[in-house]
């Protein structure tokens, strides 16, 4: 380590009642909250959030509160509020990155939060029917606690909610296409299914990890020791350590790459803490989805759907202050570098999304040679297939992966996924979206007013008092 | 005292200060022509943006560094590198300008004014500090 002996960890006070957190960035967050004090990030924000609320839905709520069957205007609200909040927190830094050269990721973006927004309220309402009601739901979020290579998880979970409602209605009150009175039955069906999975998964009360000081330690304890068996001792500076560190860094490219440079690809969990003191982050690495028809490269390689590395850290090698396993399942560390404090390590591969866990099989760190080889050869041939696509194709399929990824793997596990490619046209694009393709490159309302709106907080309008729950879209003027 | 060109963020701090040509590339043809001519490890990358799809070959085949014009840390490009332990400095800007990275609001020429600066310069990375990663003249 270079910059850090001498120092501590202090990680642990982040988890006392009285701790803040600190600051992993210098700017702050207004939103509908014009005329106060500006919001932080990290923990402390999320006490300004909490304390901001007009209902109880952002405390730890019980079963019986997720089982109702819709949100008040009061709780809706606070959801906005709240989401609009953690997306700026997780997202407002990321969103600096400009233009890809590659993918036209903003205009795939804009469409399919819009796409998301206007299709889902009857896909999700068809599931939930499909599987008894709302713990069916919550049941589907509960499977990720004795699982890995699952995407029920933080970043699908969490994009129901944040992108499908957040950004998507966000998108469309920019575009002056609704009202802010508007959709109110189908936001909260699109809430309630987030907030039964979430609730499921996470069985705290929470839903959430930046509620909970950004942890995500779903997985039950017997399971847990389980995959901490596998785990191998990995010396800085040795072979080991390179060939782990390598892989898991082309394995999360990969993952990136074959969804469209976005995160759901990856998906960390924890940190847990380890009988020895470190911690364990564990990384679901998707590589290869199927369901995307570029993705046959990695699945001429060989490649597993996903592989998921186990990170043992050891804090006091780092002298860590702050880890945070954020909404969009991405863990960022302070101080930042957190590779030369992994001191043991495991990984797994799971071949389908629906392989068993009995047949999720470990891979010894020193045969992780030839999986690397071929992740660089599928890396190679997806760029350079990528990069012959045109524009068109480059947005519609950027599109597809959010708008289908993020809720297959629920479909998926309610079985209700043929049912709605068949009867409800999943892969269709609607009439309404197709038309805005044409719209989002006029006055840079791709590229700038939606960005804007949605990481300045401006555009998340709050539904009036005495909205009806029950206002979808009344009439187009 | 060595020249510095260029500072922006520093997306993680390490010990290592690789030393190359910048090379500037703008598109994945200038990418995959890169790797092919078998000198990737002889080059410091400079890219406008700061996601991970555009150079990702380039990251997977042993990247020795990179500088970007616009994302941070927290952007794909950044954890990548991170992920890889190729030190990278992001929406980096020359010392010797006042213009800056706006998001949404850029002028082309600004990236332009950086890539005519750097793009050729033998230079060294330093990323030490927490905060600010230098580009610095090695020529």
């Amino acid at each position: 380590m270079t910059t850090t002996e001498g120092k501590r960890a202090s990680y642990k006070q982040r988890y006392e009642e009285g701790d803040d957190g600190i600051r992993f960035q210098s700017l702050t967050y207004t939103g509908n909250f014009v005329g106060m004090e500006p919001v932080t990030d990290g923990i402390k924000g999320d006490k300004m959030m909490k304390s901001r609320a007009k209902s109880k839905v952002l405390e730890k709520v019980s079963k019986d509160d997720v089982l109702r069957d819709e949100f008040t205007i009061d709780e809706l609200n606070d959801l906005n509020n709240y989401l609009a909040w953690n997306i700026w927190d997780v997202l407002v830094m990321r969103a600096t990155e400009g233009v890809s050269g590659m993918i036209p990721r903003q205009e795939y973006e804009i469409l399919a939060f819009m796409h998301e927004f206007y299709r889902w309220p009857e896909i999700l309402r068809m599931t939930t029917e499909e599987v008894g009601g709302g713990q069916g739901i919550m049941d589907i979020g509960a499977t990720a606690r004795r699982e890995i290579g699952t995407k029920v998880n933080a970043v699908h979970d969490w994009c129901i909610g944040a992108v499908g409602f957040g950004m998507g209605r966000c998108g469309l009150l920019a575009l002056e296409a609704i009202g802010p009175g508007d959709y109110v039955g189908e936001s909260n069906e699109i809430l309630k299914f987030m907030q039964r999975v979430l609730w499921g998964k996470r069985q705290d009360g929470y839903i959430l990890n930046s509620q909970d000081r950004y942890r995500c330690r779903i997985h039950e304890q017997d399971f847990l020791d389980q995959l901490v068996g596998q785990l191998e001792p990995i010396e800085h500076g040795s072979a080991k350590h390179s060939a782990f560190t390598q892989f898991n860094a082309a394995a999360e490219l990969l993952s990136f790459l074959d969804h469209y440079d976005c995160r759901l690809g990856l998906g960390d969990t924890g940190p847990y803490e380890l009988a020895n003191g470190n911690l364990l982050i564990l990384r679901d690495l998707f590589v290869n989805e199927e369901v995307f028809h570029w993705s046959d490269v990695c699945e001429d390689a060989g490649l597993p759907h996903c592989y998921t590395l186990a990170l043992e850290i050891d804090p006091e090698k780092m002298a860590l202050d702050e880890i945070r396993v954020n909404d969009i399942s991405t863990t960022f560390t302070r101080p930042k570098n957190y590779i030369e404090a992994i001191v043991g390590g495991a990984v797994f591969a799971r071949e389908k999304w629906n392989t068993p866990m009995g047949e999720v099989y470990p891979i010894k760190i020193d045969n992780l040679g030839d999986h690397l080889g071929r992740v660089q050869q599928a890396t190679l041939k997806l760029y350079t297939k990528t990069s012959k696509m045109c524009r068109r194709d480059l947005i519609w399929n950027g599109q597809y992966v959010y708008y289908i990824d993020m809720i297959l793997p629920h479909l998926r596990l309610a079985g209700t996924y043929d049912k709605a490619c068949r009867d409800y046209d999943l892969w269709e694009i609607d009439q309404r979206v197709a038309n805005y393709y044409y719209d989002i490159t006029k006055r840079g309302f791709a590229q700038e007013t939606v960005p804007s709106k949605i990481f300045s907080g401006a555009g998340y309008l709050p539904f009036p008092d005495g909205a009806s729950l029950r206002n979808s879209k009344g009439r187009w003027l | 005292m060595a020249d510095v060109l260029a500072e922006g963020y520093n997306v993680f701090d390490t010990g290592k200060s690789p030393s190359g040509t910048v090379k500037y590339l703008e598109s994945p043809a200038d990418v995959i022509s890169l790797i092919q001519s078998g000198k990737l490890a002889e080059h410091i990358l400079l890219v406008q943006g700061g996601t991970t799809t555009f150079l990702a070959p380039a990251l997977s085949m042993g990247a020795i560094g990179v500088i970007t014009m616009s994302g941070a840390p927290e952007s794909h490009l950044g954890i990548l590198s991170r992920e890889f332990q190729t030190p990278c400095v992001m929406t980096a800007y020359l010392t010797s300008s006042d213009s800056r990275y706006v998001v949404g609001n850029t002028d082309p020429s600004h990236f332009d004014e950086i890539a005519k600066a750097l793009d050729g310069r033998n230079v060294r990375l330093d990323c030490t500090d927490h905060e600010v990663g230098r580009v610095v003249a090695n020529d």
